[in-house]
């Protein structure tokens, strides 16, 4: 595959030398020129308002709306989308260097590293924001930001960057993208086109919640709530639009991946050998198939709300409404989260025990559980304000649900049990991981029961235990698989010394945060408060010198980790002896996965059996 | 790959992109956002020195209020000129005041003082007239000595010289500029005093007379 | 064989560990400061769990440092599969479902249902005949405090911020609601607040347009000055001005609330 693309470069374009336009340049430049045409028609033609500034938030959504489209046909939809759609042949020609991530990639492999770059880059970003939080909060009273606002709007930030670009997305368009088709055997996704577009979409909703605050604060936080976010400054368009650009691309990378496990995998990959991170992709991907649509229909009300406006959630509406259905997302978006990083542990540890995975049947229906029960646990992130009758029940299928939760404990656990432990950094990471959702779910528990949640909710108290659900097994779960592909990915190895100093290193301040957090919500440290009472002082300004260690921890696997990508080890294919399918191709991107296609014999986490897991299918059975 | 689509088999274009256009295109744009996401302030505010409010204003100078602050954020002014302030809120939702002073009035409060108003007010004693009154939720005159054109507001008692306007209210008020030169802020107090918080304020430059 | 004796030793001894540094937690307070029996039923209700939790804790986290160091591969040894493979072991299976159900249906029964049974029966009507009765007003971004019972509108301290006094061993019935009293005309200037106060031990939103109730008994005199978690705090935030929603509470002896109720109708009065 790849010596086409160097032929057509040798080809007589060259010689006449007329180069295209960089795609990403040719993106902003169209997604400008949208933008200026539509927001001049829209404020200054159709809805001008004397006095008004050139840009009014009606006027914004109708123009960001033709920018991200300008931006999609810029950097290839156009030539791989729109003009293929009316019968012009494919013209878009993907050099076989650096240059195919820049540009739209019908790659599998090329988009799944793209979607981990982006996704890298908005965890960054967010992280950046909460450091700013942590430094302002060193201290009682206003110093970092000029205004509360201010603060606030970076709270909102960092949540959604978090949630709608990382820890929604790195497990799913990430290594979704990059590994599942290559763990079932296929060599493409079932619609490249589509996770080629989903992917272009993530920078625009990145780059638009950041930039948000340009065209004013706003102070809702991540769920961007009516009633409050109707008086809200015109910022809070800025991220309706933004999370809709994410939570499309989310959706359009559900669908493809869904429609990928179900029908583009090997032959003889039988639904019980389907490996356990196809089954945690595949649980993620129908819970944002289910709930992705649901809560964008909200933010279109919401935004309606803000520009039109259509009072939906206060006088012909209720104030509570938008919560519910916000909530009623939010819930299951915590397990679109976590429930591929529980697929990772059941897909890592059986590798570095080398030994067969314990009670598979129980793991993929806890995945499969936690996925059907998601929906009904929503309202105890309301407990303060519904009615009584509605506790109890809302409080027992919340604390039902850690039953299936809890079997990814059981078939993590009863795995290493007895096996013959490789202490890699991954290793490392997973059981940190553990650990970490041990702690998120025993403060869960605590969260359940309706008398101790009216104390802690809204406190720091719930800001450290969902980040122990987050970061503690979601972030670290990502950084276990980032090291155990980093040889798939780069032909290259870490040193184990280095990547435990870098586990470790994050581990130790990940808690010290976290942990006070807890502590310091108990203590009655609420949220969203740049100002707070000088009780609080010393120990919040402990927890900021922790939280910048756990930064700079961040930051150093970052760089660690491009330098092991760049100058690493040289290493074999399938260091680990794992037996899943993506161990036994060595193909880079832009290269094919499995020529012939392979046929597979057993399942892949049967460690006492030393056959063969595949074999490559003979033409005439390829037909 | 299995399904790339058919492509042309000789390109028309030269796929291998300039790296430099392209790397110099994206630093500008990332240096341009952060200096917007960061500086926003301070490059309007510069904008406005130059060509804006900055200068010398005599007539009419338009104030809108918006959640939460003022347009412009800065305003000059010579003694002894007639001038008008055109004061409009356009916010959609909050009820915003303005007052002009100098100093400030805190009161001592859990999480810190608070400032409550400006301790001098700019309107004492001035002769200042009030015309085009719409939508206006309450007048402190203060010790102003106004004359109202027109349909009269609701007026109060308590803190320094301020009208406040409902959402959508405007309202002129018409003076010749006092002696009172050097810097002057303006503000709004109200909802407890947060807006000012939140960043609605301004400064007013008050040249001494021309000799 | 040896090893699941060596494991249950360790186990029941770190079991007990946990339970000690739970014990010593629930002594020092996981509260920190509680001043109403809701607040105290709460720490009951985090206590109940941490003690009943410890083992399930200790099992966890010792099976992680247990299997890192007794399943450790060595370098030296060259055989890379372990010789153990086994699929399934249903009693082990079994007993970690049961054990799990009977835990959350343990949680459900106590201490959920029993601590909000105890939590509604404290809102009956007819078991508040005597309640003090203290309306709340939330507006953008400022507390109001009024006392229908004794006729204060707004409770002021007296720099003019707002204040909220109680008596001792009363039963409070706190009415909540969240709108602007002076600007009626604006419709949206409704938001959601939070009602906390920290060392009472419960919260309730505000919403605008509902009528919202909230119970505590007072059990201590003590105030902000005393321990700064005696505070009104609003926790759902509420705009810009969030943070500065606070406001002192002074839990007070009766004699010293019938005297601030005095002074406040004087005040009032001018
Ligand atoms: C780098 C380490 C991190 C630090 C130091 C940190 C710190 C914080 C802080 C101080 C808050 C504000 C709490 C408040 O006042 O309400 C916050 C909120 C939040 N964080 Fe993080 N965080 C980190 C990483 C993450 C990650 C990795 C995620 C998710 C993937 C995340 C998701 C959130 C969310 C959803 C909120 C709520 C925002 C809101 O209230 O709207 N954070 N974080
Ligand atoms: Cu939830
Ligand atoms: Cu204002
Ligand atoms: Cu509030």
């Amino acid at each position: 595959m790849s010596s086409i693309f160097a032929d057509i470069s040798q080809s007589e374009a060259l010689r006449r030398g007329r180069r295209m336009l960089p795609p990403v340049v040719r993106g902003l430049f169209w997604a400008a020129i949208g933008f200026f045409i539509v927001n001049t028609l829209v404020s200054e033609v159709l809805d001008r308002t004397p006095l008004a500034p050139y840009v009014t938030k009606v006027s914004v959504t109708f123009g960001w709306t033709a920018a991200t489209c300008g931006w999609l046909l810029g950097v290839g939809a156009w030539e791989l989308v729109v003009k293929p759609y009316f019968g012009s042949p494919v013209e878009w020609d993907v050099p076989n260097d650096w240059r195919r991530y820049f540009m739209m990639s019908l790659d599998h492999k090329v988009v799944g590293i793209q979607y981990m770059v982006t996704s890298v880059a908005g965890f960054f970003i967010a992280g950046l924001a909460a450091m700013l939080m942590r430094f302002e909060l060193m201290q009682g009273n206003l110093w970092t930001f000029p205004t509360p606002n201010a603060y606030l709007s970076t709270v909102g930030i960092h949540g959604t960057i978090m949630m709608f670009s990382f820890g929604t997305v790195m497990l799913v368009g990430g290594f979704g993208n990059y590994l599942i088709p290559l763990m079932i055997g296929s060599n493409s996704s079932a619609f490249p086109r589509v996770s080629a577009i989903s992917q272009w979409l993530l920078p625009v909703g990145i780059v638009t919640v950041a930039l948000s605050p340009i065209l004013g604060t706003w102070t809702t936080g991540w769920r961007g709530y009516a009633p409050l976010a109707e008086q809200d400054p015109n910022g809070i368009v800025f991220y309706y639009l933004g999370v809709f650009a994410m939570t499309t691309s989310s959706l359009l990378v559900s669908i493809n991946l869904t429609a990928t496990i179900l029908f583009q995998r090997a032959k003889g990959l039988t639904w019980n050998r389907i490996p356990m991170y196809a089954w945690g992709i595949l649980a993620a991907s129908l819970l944002n198939i289910i709930w992705l649509p649901e809560i964008q229909m909200t933010f279109i009300l919401a935004l309606l709300n803000n520009i039109v406006p259509l009072p939906m959630f206060s006088q012909i509406g209720t104030p509570l409404t938008y919560m519910e259905v916000f909530w009623l997302f939010g819930h299951p978006e915590v397990y679109i989260v976590v429930v591929p990083a529980f697929a990772l542990w059941q897909e890592i540890l059986p590798v570095m025990g080398q030994k067969t995975l314990f009670a598979r049947s129980w793991g993929v229906l806890g995945l499969v559980f936690v996925m059907m029960f998601s929906g009904l646990v929503w309202a105890h992130h309301m407990f303060t304000n519904m009615r009584n009758d509605q506790m109890l029940p809302f409080s027992f299928f919340t604390e039902m649900i850690s039953i299936p939760t809890g079997f990814a404990f059981l078939v993590s656990l009863g795995t290493v049990w007895k096996s013959r432990l490789r202490l890699t950094t991954p290793t490392l990471l997973v059981f940190m991981s553990m650990f970490n959702f041990l702690i998120g779910g025993v403060t869960g528990v605590m969260l359940a029961d309706p008398v101790i949640n009216l104390q802690t909710h809204d406190t720091f108290f719930v800001v450290g235990h969902f980040h122990y659900t987050i970061i503690g097994a979601m972030v670290f779960s990502f950084m276990a698989a980032a090291y155990y592909w980093l040889p798939r990915f780069s032909g290259r190895m870490y040193n184990e010394f280095w990547g435990k100093v870098g586990a470790i290193w994050v581990f130790i301040a990940f808690n010290a945060v976290f942990g006070q957090f807890l502590l310091i919500g108990l203590r009655g440290m609420n949220r969203w408060v740049p100002v707070y009472p000088k009780y609080l002082q010393n120990m919040n300004f402990e927890i900021s010198l922790f939280a910048f260690l756990l930064g700079l921890g961040f930051l150093f696997n970052l760089v660690y980790y491009i330098w092991v990508w760049r100058y690493g080890k040289r290493v074999d294919a399938n260091p680990w002896s794992a037996k899943t399918l993506e161990w036994q191709s060595t193909s880079a991107p832009g290269e094919t996965n499995f020529d012939p296609p392979v046929q597979v014999l057993m399942g892949f986490y049967d460690y006492s059996d030393e056959r063969p897991v595949c074999k490559p299918t003979s033409p005439a059975e390829v037909s | 790959m299995s399904d790339t689509p058919a492509s042309r088999p000789t390109p028309r274009r030269n796929p291998e992109w300039s790296k430099t256009l392209f790397a110099v295109v994206f630093i500008l744009v990332v240096i341009a956002a952060i200096v917007a996401l960061f500086w926003q302030r301070q490059i309007g505010d510069a904008w406005s020195r130059m060509f804006g409010t900055e200068r010398v204003q005599t007539g009419t100078t338009h104030i809108e209020q918006y959640d939460y602050g003022f347009h412009p954020r800065h305003i000059t002014w010579r003694v002894g000129d007639k001038v008008t302030i055109s004061l409009h809120n356009a916010s959609a939702t909050h009820w915003h005041e303005m007052m002009i002073g100098r100093g400030f009035d805190d009161t001592p409060y859990v999480v810190g003082p608070v400032h409550t108003q400006f301790d001098q007010d700019f309107w004492d004693g001035v002769h200042v007239t009030m015309s085009h009154a719409f939508k206006v939720d309450n007048f402190v005159p203060n010790k102003a000595i106004v004359t109202f054109v027109g349909q009269k507001p609701f007026t109060t008692e308590g803190g320094n010289f301020s009208p406040t306007l409902e959402p959508g209210g405007s309202l002129d008020l018409t003076f010749t500029v006092p002696n009172k030169p050097g810097t002057w802020q303006y503000g709004c107090f109200v909802q407890q005093f947060m807006h000012y918080v939140a960043g609605m304020h301004g400064t007013i430059t008050i040249l001494p007379a021309k000799t | 064989m040896i090893d699941l004796v060596v494991f249950t030793v360790l186990w029941v001894s770190v079991s007990l560990l946990f339970e000690w540094i739970f014990h010593t937690l629930v002594h020092y307070g996981v509260y920190y400061y509680t001043a109403t029996t809701q607040a105290v039923d709460g720490e009951h209700a985090v206590a109940f769990i941490l003690y009943v939790l410890a083992p399930v804790i200790a099992f966890v986290v010792l099976m992680l440092v247990y299997d890192l160091i007794r399943f450790r591969a060595r370098k030296s040894d060259g055989v890379l599969r372990s010789r153990h493979q086994f699929r399934t072991n249903k009693l082990f299976i079994g007993i970690w479902v049961l054990i799990s159900i009977g835990l959350n249906l343990l949680f459900f029964v106590h201490p959920s249902a029993s601590a909000l049974e105890q939590m509604f029966n404290s809102e009956q009507a007819r078991l508040n005949r005597q309640d003090l009765e203290v309306d709340v007003v939330a507006r953008q971004w400022q507390w109001f405090f009024s006392y229908p019972q004794y006729g204060i509108d707004d409770a002021q301290d007296a720099n003019g911020n707002s204040i909220l006094y109680l008596p001792v061993n009363r039963n409070i019935k706190f009415v909540l609601r969240s709108y602007d009293p002076f600007h009626t005309y604006a419709p949206y200037s409704g938001v959601i607040h939070g009602f906390w106060i920290p060392a009472f031990g419960l919260k309730q939103d505000i919403i605008p347009g509902e009528t919202r109730y909230m119970y505590v008994h007072t059990s201590k005199v003590t105030s902000y000055n005393v321990n700064p978690m005696v505070r009104v705090q609003c926790t759902e935030v509420c705009g810009p001005g969030h943070p500065f929603m606070v406001a002192p509470v002074n839990v007070v002896s009766g004699n010293d609330f019938q005297q601030w109720v005095n002074q406040q109708k004087k005040m009032e009065g001018q």
